[in-house]
């Protein structure tokens, strides 16, 4: 395979450089000008060189007939240059006074006097240096994004130059200007041509898809690598990289989120921590409240610290569900989160923690087979719990160990929460889990070791590997999805689930086999009874 | 046309005593005026009333492309009882005249000036007649209040004017907007004015604005008055004996904007002829922005009564621009046709300004001084004079040219009780498509 890059017949062609000049002229006259200059800017001399960038193929992720995905490296220090002509205002009064209301203007006499001077200004010596990834595919057209500042440096060269003060000022904004451009605008600018090259019809519809798209970009190189580390070696979440994941997903959050709903989902939680009698109202969230009878009796017999810390894992999760159908990608990197808290909620934040680490080292591979319902899924999660908690119920451990687990509950929701909002899909094996370890063993055996277990979980929870329990998972998990819904993408889902949860057994019996004395020490008390009511 | 609340408000300032001869700012206003001079735009009506001596209102709706409008107040403590309101007994010359002649020097150097002392043969077409000016008890603590909001863009002017002695006066503006930086931007003026000269001092708070202007006056009465008695008369015939009739006044101006670390300045000189002056009133003044490199002069003269033309031609001695503009205004006492169906708004006039008939002789005066604009020689001849020929003007005729062929006509003028002002831009270079404007401005005061 082989790439060709044309760079002299681009520039031999006669009619580019004036379309080129031309589309710049425009381009810069478009928007409203600073006062400061006071004639259009033209655009006189505009010249590649004769010097093509390299470019450096450090991957090709995606390549097919009507796509392609690669990043490269591009250096370039060749001779092209440019150069633009204006004319400015010299005298600062005169900018000072435009746009400034008549009213409670000081009315210079002949002191804002104007005085127009050429400008010319000659880009020069331009080097770049940038790691570029492109996305390109038929329906979506070309997306290109700079991973780092390109603009290593640039010469510019202008009328003032002999005055060192303008020229360093010029300089400055010039190339702050520029890294700008490059920066943001310049991917914009790109995939609108690459759009109306390719899918005229697109344009506007295609704007929030691709935005979308280049956010999964910036978001998946940077959140798998932390996560895969602490999966090879089973060791903690390094907390710097836990803190820049949470950022990173925070931010997404905020653009993804209705501001609404982060706002109930705020206040939902905080009326948990005062004496409020009010609760808000959210749809589609299972409240403690609302747990069948067997749960009741859990909460009578711990009525304090247990049910905020439910609520709040409760109202993530849904959280979670919303995220899951506005991006996918993000979801298969950390799809363990959304099971932690419900793990948490359930008791068990051990176990959840591990069987999440665990899990989501495969999500980071496999990232094409994305299509989700979320609505189905919590659904058969429901029905699930409602079969565990009965089994759970019947164990009665479950009350004992909730008031103990409670307080590693309160910090793991808040830690997680913004990460939380892009998992999904593992968070239905979790509710499920719970009732394989009740069949499997003895109800007494696992509450001594919980409590023992609970003042330090959150520093173990990292290390900890998937149980036993996990294993079935997925054979349990598909079984009740398949009759509840039909569409391909469920099918297509199924699949992977399949795979993937083959995939985590394999490693999590890897892992217990590695160090058995640690499975055994750990282990998952009988979760309380939970059931939402549909 | 000026609006009304500046009418007002130059009524105000006439009250007071005031005249804005020894500010720099105003050096070529003649001329700017005769010049510059707004085009209409769009439709506007204006309803103002002054409501009581102290109490002046304005609204505004203008409809340019987009409907909006203004709603204005003012206060002013000093009572404006004799000035006109009214739209059909408004001078129009305290409303449109553009030439604007030298006031008496030192009116308000010791002694309160008032009509009667001196002759004021001049033209003060800004300044309305307050005939019983010296019988305000306070006019020199006296203060205006002027606020004015616009509608749709919720932008807020205000404006508070504060004398605290003779000489003293505080002039404070802001304007609040969203757009603004900061929200907004206040501008305070202390002016102090001494007769033979004059000192500002500005602070803005849009970028932290030091100003100091100011303006010597010098020659003419200026030289005289200063020696003489400040008495009127005395001053004229000292001016007669020295065959000297015009005020020479020399200024400059400074700005240093704290904030953003720039500044400006300019010089400037004036020449005016003054009102005893017996040939062609006329106005010249130079200003040169020695940084910039820009001369500006400009020469305004009153050819007639009726007639006033200026010129301004600049140039940058450092980039070898130049630009020019010439203005001219014509009063005509023809009536507009169509407009006028016989109402003689002049009898109006006429009967309105016989009416305050406290003191005759007085307000006989006064009405000379802003209905009578060309600069008679004699005051004796104008009292014996026939005040029919002044009362003819029905409107005015206004029109500018500028170096980039952009012409600009206005005509303003009273019909019935509605004042009018109808102008148009044409731009000379695209014949294809000449009239870049057209507006309509309609002022009904009561």
């Amino acid at each position: 395979m082989a790439f060709n890059f044309n760079w002299s017949p681009l520039t031999a062609d006669a009619g580019f450089y004036e379309r080129a000049r031309d589309l710049l002229t425009t381009a810069l006259n478009k928007s409203p000008k600073p006062p400061i200059i006071v004639d259009d800017i033209f655009v006189t001399e505009f010249n590649l060189g004769s010097v093509p960038p390299d470019l450096e193929i450090l991957e090709i992720g995606d390549l097919a007939e009507d796509r392609f995905r690669g990043i490269f490296k591009m250096c370039y220090s060749g001779d092209a240059f440019l150069t633009l002509k204006t004319r400015v205002q010299a005298n600062p009064l005169n900018t000072y006074l435009s746009g400034k209301p008549g009213f409670a203007s000081p009315e210079p006499l002949s002191a804002s006097s104007s005085l127009t001077i050429p400008l010319q200004i000659t880009l020069s010596e331009i080097k770049l240096s940038a790691f570029i990834i492109v996305v390109f595919s038929k329906q979506k057209g070309l997306t290109l994004v700079f991973r780092n500042d390109p603009l290593e440096s640039l010469k510019v060269s202008s009328t003032f130059d002999s005055i060192p003060f303008v020229r360093d000022y010029l300089q400055r904004t010039i190339e702050q200007k520029l890294r700008d451009l490059m920066m943001d605008e310049l991917p914009a600018i790109i995939h609108r041509l690459s759009l109306q090259i390719w899918c005229p019809d697109q344009i506007i519809k295609d704007d929030e898809e691709q935005s979308k798209e280049t956010v999964d970009h910036t978001v998946n190189p940077l959140s798998t690598p932390p996560l895969d580390a602490v999966d090879a070696e089973g060791h903690l979440l390094d907390p710097a990289a836990i803190s820049e994941l949470s950022l990173e997903a925070g931010t997404e959050t905020q653009s993804l989120f209705s501001q609404k709903s982060l706002f109930k989902l705020s206040s939902l939680t905080s009326t948990q921590e005062t004496s409020s009698l009010f609760t808000p109202s959210i749809k589609e969230v299972m409240y403690r409240a609302w747990a069948g009878p067997s749960d009741r009796v859990d909460t009578t017999n711990t009525p304090g610290p247990a049910t905020p810390s439910l609520h709040r894992t409760t109202s993530y999760t849904n959280g979670t569900a919303h995220t899951y159908t506005f991006s996918d990608t993000a979801s298969q990197d950390q799809g363990h989160l959304p099971s932690r808290p419900s793990m948490v909620s359930l008791n068990s934040a051990t176990a959840g923690l591990s069987l999440g680490s665990g899990r989501h080292s495969k999500a980071g591979r496999k990232k094409k087979t994305r299509v989700v319902n979320l609505r189905g899924k919590t659904s058969s999660e429901g029905g699930s719990d409602a079969g565990e908690s009965s089994a759970t119920a019947s164990t009665s451990t479950a009350p004992a160990s909730e008031p103990i687990m409670s307080h590693p509950i309160l910090e793991v929701p808040e830690e997680e929460m913004p990460t939380n909002t892009n998992k999904v899909r593992f968070g239905a094996a979790h509710p499920r889990r719970p009732s394989f370890r009740g069949d499997r063993e003895p109800a007494s055996e696992t509450v001594p070791s919980i409590e023992i277990n609970a003042p330090n979980t959150t520093q173990k929870q990292p290390s900890r590997q998937p149980s036993p329990v996990d294993m079935k998972v997925p054979a349990d998990w598909s079984r009740p999805r398949a009759p509840s819904e039909i569409s391909p993408s469920v099918i297509l889902e199924q699949a992977w689930v399949m795979k993937m949860a083959g995939e985590i057994a394999r490693r999590v019996y890897d892992e217990k086999n590695r160090n058995p004395q640690f499975w055994e020490e750990r282990d998952d008390t009988p979760p309380p009874a939970y059931q939402p009511r549909p | 046309m000026r609006e009304f609340m500046q009418y007002v408000r130059n009524a105000f300032y006439g009250a007071t005593g005031w005249s804005e001869d020894n500010s720099y700012k105003d050096l070529n206003v003649t001329a700017r005026e005769l010049i510059d001079f707004p085009l209409p735009r769009g439709i506007r009506l204006s309803l103002s009333s002054l409501a009581t001596p102290h109490f002046a209102t304005s609204y505004q709706l203008c409809n340019v492309g987009v409907v909006d409008g203004s709603i204005s107040y003012l206060h002013s403590s000093v009572p404006l009882t004799a000035v006109p309101a009214q739209s059909d007994k408004i001078p129009l010359g305290a409303l449109m005249r553009s030439y604007r002649g030298l006031h008496q020097l030192g009116s308000r150097g010791g002694t309160p000036w008032s009509w009667e002392t001196g002759p004021q043969t001049g033209t003060i077409p800004q300044v309305p007649a307050v005939a019983e000016m010296d019988r305000i008890p306070n006019k020199d603590k006296s203060s205006l209040l002027y606020g004015r909001l616009y509608l749709p863009q919720s932008l807020l002017e205000a404006m508070v004017i504060k004398r605290f002695s003779s000489a003293l006066q505080v002039q404070i503006s802001a304007v609040s907007e969203q757009s603004l930086r900061n929200g907004g931007t206040m501008l305070s003026v202390v002016q102090y004015d001494r007769g033979n000269y004059g000192v500002e001092g500005l602070y803005s708070t849009d970028g932290g604005l030091l100003g100091l202007r100011g303006l010597y006056n010098f020659g003419g009465d200026a030289s005289v008055a200063t020696m003489g008695s400040p008495n009127g008369t005395g001053s004229l015939e000292s001016t007669e004996k020295e065959r000297i009739y015009g005020r020479f006044s020399a200024g400059g101006e400074m700005y240093y904007g704290t904030l953003n670390k720039s500044g400006g300045m300019s010089l400037g000189a004036r020449f005016a002829t003054l009102p005893t002056h017996k040939g062609t009133p006329l106005t010249a003044t130079l200003t040169i922005n020695p940084l910039m490199g820009n001369i500006n002069t400009t020469y305004a003269v009153l050819a007639k009564d009726f007639l006033a033309m200026a010129t301004r031609m600049e140039f940058n001695a450092y980039s070898y621009e130049s630009d020019w503009a010439v203005g001219l205004e014509f009063w005509s006492n023809r009536r507009p046709a169509g407009f006028l169906l016989g109402a003689e708004p002049s009898l109006d006039l006429e009967s309105d300004q016989s009416e305050p008939p406290r003191k005759k002789e007085r307000s006989f005066q006064a009405k000379m001084e802003w209905r009578l604009d060309d600069p008679e020689p004699e005051p004796a001849k104008i009292i014996e004079k026939p005040t029919g020929s002044k009362e003819e003007y029905l409107g005015v005729f206004k029109a500018r040219l500028s170096s980039n062929l952009n012409l600009g006509l206005v005509w303003e003028g009273r019909a019935k009780s509605l004042i009018f002002s109808l102008g148009t831009g044409v731009d000379l270079q695209r014949l294809g498509e000449p009239f870049r404007s057209l507006g309509l401005e309609v002022q009904y005061s009561s």
